[in-house]
């Protein structure tokens, strides 16, 4: 993204002051690698790939399964998988440090409104209190007794006094305490989390650390201060939409800063037990830490086959980085290794 | 007045376009403002999730004030009558009688046309190198589900058809058929019970060759029989269930057709129909031998080598 950005003319960027509110200068100091091609390496490795019959995108290989022999060709790869390429940075001088890589299936799904909307809702049922209380007619204090006769008095029939009718009767069917938690498939509920990821990915608005996201050497008498200042440098804080930390666990002075006075104004910090699929599409951005991305890449797989998940494809991916690493003269020797690893 | 207009247009249109600034672009941060809106504000589910909510009885501008939707006095505004009721005289229904009755036997096929088929190949979904079976289309979402007695395969946009394919399915049409040939692939169609549809789509069954569906080429000897049956036990060990092959006439019939391309057409004798129950005209031991013995007729039909007289 960074890199289609800085083709654009210098009067494109003033007119698309609704769509891309952050200038091309901000995007490139931050997403730097984001989208942009690898260096000369993945050139030779797209080579080594369709040398071996692969396709340039990494495709996840067939489970083994006892098939009858008329099917003992190998199933034709998904053409639809490919990578997400991801650069981690450190923390806090959030200098781009090294690059990772998710499955499409995580970090590229397309966007899908309704399931974000789905996953939003079914976390604010979930959230809902549900405590509201009043008192019908039958639970009022007062007695049963009718109040006046039925037939005689000029005015309306009335019976007891705790009537919704009158003042200081009871509520016509108030509100009573519920639970008001709805149910959503595990599936769409996993869809939804990656999903929101891929949007916030797809938009520059990941960002990964390589290390925890932690003030060290930071007194905590002055971390406030210090983060508020280090917020606005990075054009992290509130004049440019907030930041959401998200770390793998309580990380003792970013989250005790964050909890000072006035500090919700500029960042929120999150374990991932604590984090939602609406913390992550409600401020302008979402620092993770890559540990925690993986920890919620893979609470949210469900949907996903067994091969396709993030371990399986990791370790895929390991091989054939080893077999490519490893052969340097014949390429048919890499095609061999890479099919007995593959088999 | 033109002039005025034109002006006017002139002076509007100044104002809106937008004046390019020779500034650097490192400078825009300081003039312009924006906010940062989340998609949070955007979201919404589908159409069809949202349903028109209806309180009767809340006034006129919704619709359903006052009588809410009941009309004016009567049992139905009061209380309910039973669906079909004629209040007392003979309902409709018995006295012309209902239409039809439910067919249980009925087969129940997914269709399923070739444009299609070829859309999902050219979208790399469908592997035309392989068989494609009722598994490749229903796991690839060709078909949404396999109907209970398997896919019928259909010939609307036969001229896009063009690439190879080797398709076994439970029917085929004859146009279906004659396209797919054209194009240079096959046609094959076998019998699919319920049972074998869910078994194959599970992956516990072969979706291809069941017992009577082999052409089992092995030496005349009792090795080669071995041989044979040695490799059908092989082959049993590969799935948990057994592709079934048909037993009622009406099935057998139609599988046994070449016409239909039949995947048991190679059991019917050449020059033969597939019937089991016609014999086919001109086939039959009587036929052009009108002058001849009728006692010799009945014997000599049987086997003619060995004849005993």
């Amino acid at each position: 993204m960074a890199s289609k950005r800085a083709q654009l003319p210098a009067n494109q960027l003033c007119n698309a002051f609704l769509s891309t509110p952050q200038p091309a200068q901000r995007r490139l100091i931050r997403g730097m690698a984001t989208e942009a091609p690898l260096p000369n390496a993945n050139a030779t490795l797209a080579q080594a790939y369709a040398d071996a019959h692969l396709t340039s995108t990494l495709a996840i290989p067939p489970v083994a399964t006892p098939s009858s022999t008329a099917h003992t060709t190998p199933r034709a790869q998904n053409p639809f998988l490919s990578t997400a390429s991801c650069t981690t940075h450190t923390f806090p001088t959030l200098e781009p440090a090294t690059f990772v890589h998710y499955p499409s299936t995580h970090l590229l799904l397309p966007l899908r409104k309704d399931l974000l909307h789905r996953a939003v809702i079914y976390e604010g049922d979930a959230t809902r209190q549900g405590t509201a209380s009043t008192k019908w007619r039958s639970e009022v204090h007062g007695s049963n007794r009718k109040i006046r006769p039925q037939k005689g008095t000029g005015s309306a029939r009335l019976g007891d006094k705790k009537s919704p009718m009158l003042k200081g009767g009871g509520v016509a069917f108030g509100p009573k305490p519920r639970d008001f938690s709805t149910k959503l498939p595990k599936k769409i509920y996993d869809l939804a989390w990656r999903t929101a990821l891929s949007y916030r990915y797809k938009k520059g608005e990941l960002i990964l650390l390589d290390t925890e996201a932690e003030l060290l050497g930071v007194h905590p008498h002055s971390a406030q201060r210090y983060l508020k200042d280090l917020l606005r440098q990075n054009r992290m804080g509130h004049a440019d939409g907030r930041t959401l930390f998200v770390t793998l666990e309580r990380r003792e002075g970013l989250f005790s800063a964050l909890e000072g006075e006035g500090m919700g104004r500029d960042a929120r910090a999150l374990d991932v037990l604590d984090v939602d699929v609406k913390d992550l599409l409600e401020l302008g951005r979402v620092v993770v830490e890559k540990s925690a991305l993986d920890f919620l890449l893979e609470e949210h797989e469900d949907d996903l086959g067994p091969q396709q998940r993030l371990g399986p494809w990791e370790r895929v991916m390991e091989a054939q980085q080893g077999v490519f690493s490893s052969s340097s003269s014949s390429s048919s020797a890499g095609q061999e290794a890479a099919a007995a690893m593959l088999a | 007045m033109p002039p005025r207009l034109q002006l006017l247009s002139r002076a509007s249109a100044a104002v809106t376009t937008h004046s390019h600034q020779t500034l650097a672009p490192f400078l825009y941060p300081c003039l312009q403002q924006h906010r940062n809106a989340s998609i949070l504000s955007e979201l919404s589910d589908n159409k069809g999730a949202y349903n028109k909510r209806i309180r009767v009885g809340r006034g006129p501008s919704s619709g359903y004030g006052k009588t809410s939707g009941r009309g004016h006095k009567g049992q139905k505004q009061h209380g309910k009558v039973p669906a079909g009721f004629n209040g007392g005289q003979t309902p409709d229904w018995i006295v012309n009688g209902v239409r039809g009755e439910k067919q249980h036997f009925t087969t129940e096929m997914s269709p399923i046309n070739l444009n299609k088929i070829q859309y999902w190949i050219n979208a790399g979904r469908l592997d035309p190198t392989q068989p494609i079976t009722l598994k490749e289309l229903a796991s690839s979402r060709c078909i949404h589900g396999v109907a209970r007695d398997g896919v019928k395969l259909l010939s609307r946009g036969s001229e896009e058809l063009t690439t190879p394919i080797n398709i076994i399915v439970s029917r085929a049409s004859a146009s279906a058929i004659a396209a797919v040939e054209k194009a240079g692939g096959t046609v094959t169609t076998r019998y699919y019970t319920d049972f074998a549809v869910k078994k194959i789509r599970a992956g516990q069954m072969d979706p291809i060759h069941s017992l009577q569906s082999r052409i089992i080429m092995a030496e005349d000897s009792v090795e080669g029989a071995e041989i044979a049956a040695d490799a059908l036990v092989e082959e049993r060990k590969r799935f948990r269930f057994r592709l079934p092959d048909p037993t009622s006439r009406k099935d057998l019939e139609y599988y046994r057709d070449e016409g239909h391309r039949g995947y048991l057409s190679h059991l019917v004798r050449e020059g033969h129909g597939p019937s089991l129950f016609f014999r086919t005209p001109g086939t039959g031991s009587r036929s052009g031998k009108k002058g001849a013995s009728r006692g010799g007729a009945k014997k000599g039909g049987a086997a003619e080598s060995n004849r005993l007289w």
